[in-house]
């Protein structure tokens, strides 16, 4: 390291100290230069990097390709997610709909509507993340019913029972 | 992969479709649950999901608001039985017991006999025994003796398996979870560390 010599050195941070003297116009000339700044017209490229326009609307594009893909594509937990089958058989059944915490407990899910295998058995098949959920089985729109297969859940808070699915947090 | 991605969206809105499914009211109350939850570290999901699932089944807002209360409840106790270093579903799982019945004594026996392991299978087990007519001491019993001679997940499926079609033959529930438990971890090699009975 380079020494520096003490009387420099004062000599500095005193110049450094003292007050810059500032004339009673300089207020003025600030906002002046703001102003301008502010009526000029928008430029979102900088003069001193001039781009092409058409590398500008790239750029955007990208942005845009980048926040749909976060919002529409698969989360983290999503990725993870296992295909389960669901099975219910309800012969007397018009629809079946898998209803739980995986699909925020709404029965208008296309996705989770089982399909009607023959004989009374429905089925669906859905990617579900890991963890720990309760489900249930919606029979023509009105009658919830547990998943007779699965584990059941002591929560009828609501007067309906639910069943319990657990998917492992495994690769 | 359309699907994959329509899922995802799906399974990533509860929040929003919780204010557009319950009155203000109701939401109001059920947000300040979820929010205190959310401070206290609990897995708020579970809470959001609850209410949605009352709205889905058409319940009362006061209902609605009551059982969110009461699962927080459940869901602190059950944190506070397993450990605080134990994952959301474990809770989750965890609260499920206790408002099945299960002691909050037994979750932590649970987990100091299954150190490491998770526990979110055992406890799921262990709820569906007790709301299958299982006394919840008998089957607090049964699953720590499964634990304990080293039963894996699937293991613990198929005696749920086992137990259930017993239960739906006509068996006593106690009877059929304490033989099925025995037998269970006969096969696996624990069977000497059975316990029947409280």
């Amino acid at each position: 390291m380079r020494d520096i010599n003490d009387t420099k050195l004062e000599a500095i941070v005193s110049e450094l100290r003292r007050p810059a003297p500032f004339d009673a116009t300089f207020d003025r000339r600030v906002m002046r230069a703001v102003r301008t700044v502010a009526t000029r017209p928008l430029r979102l490229i900088s003069p001193l990097m001039p781009m092409p326009r058409w590398r500008v609307y790239s750029a955007f594009a990208a942005v845009a390709v980048a926040m749909l893909a976060v919002a529409i594509l698969p989360g983290r937990h999503a990725m993870r997610a296992k295909p389960v089958q669901f099975v219910l058989v309800a012969p007397q059944a018009k629809t079946v709909q898998v209803v739980g915490d995986f699909n925020g407990w709404d029965p208008s899910h296309a996705e989770f509507a089982a399909e009607n295998r023959g004989g009374g058995v429905w089925s669906l098949t859905a990617p579900i993340p890991p963890g720990h959920h309760r489900y249930g089985f919606l029979v023509d729109d009105s009658l919830w019913v547990p998943d007779p297969a699965a584990p059941r859940v002591a929560d009828e808070d609501f007067g309906k029972p639910n069943s319990a699915l657990v998917v492992e947090d495994t690769p | 992969m359309l699907l994959t991605a329509s899922l995802a969206t799906a399974q990533r809105a509860p929040l929003a479709r919780l204010n557009k499914v319950l009155d203000a009211p109701t939401r109001t109350a059920v947000l300040a649950i979820i929010d205190s939850a959310r401070v206290a570290g609990l897995p708020a999901d579970v809470l959001v999901n609850k209410a949605l699932e009352g709205a889905g089944k058409r319940a009362d807002g006061p209902l609605i608001v009551a059982a969110v209360r009461s699962l927080a409840g459940e869901l602190r106790r059950s944190r506070d039985a397993l450990g605080h270093a134990s994952r959301d579903a474990e809770i989750t799982a965890g609260a499920h017991a206790i408002h099945a019945g299960v002691a909050p004594t037994e979750l932590t026996q649970l987990r100091r006999s299954a150190m490491g392991r998770q526990l979110t299978t055992p406890i799921t087990v262990l709820t569906d025994l007790v709301s299958r007519g299982v006394p919840a001491a008998t089957a607090s019993t049964a699953v720590l003796s499964l634990e304990r001679a080293g039963l894996r997940d699937a293991e613990f499926g198929a005696y749920q398996r086992s137990v259930r079609q017993d239960i739906e033959r006509g068996a006593d529930p106690a009877a059929a979870a304490t033989t099925r438990a025995r037998g269970a971890a006969l096969r696996h090699g624990g069977g000497t560390s059975f316990v029947t009975g409280r």
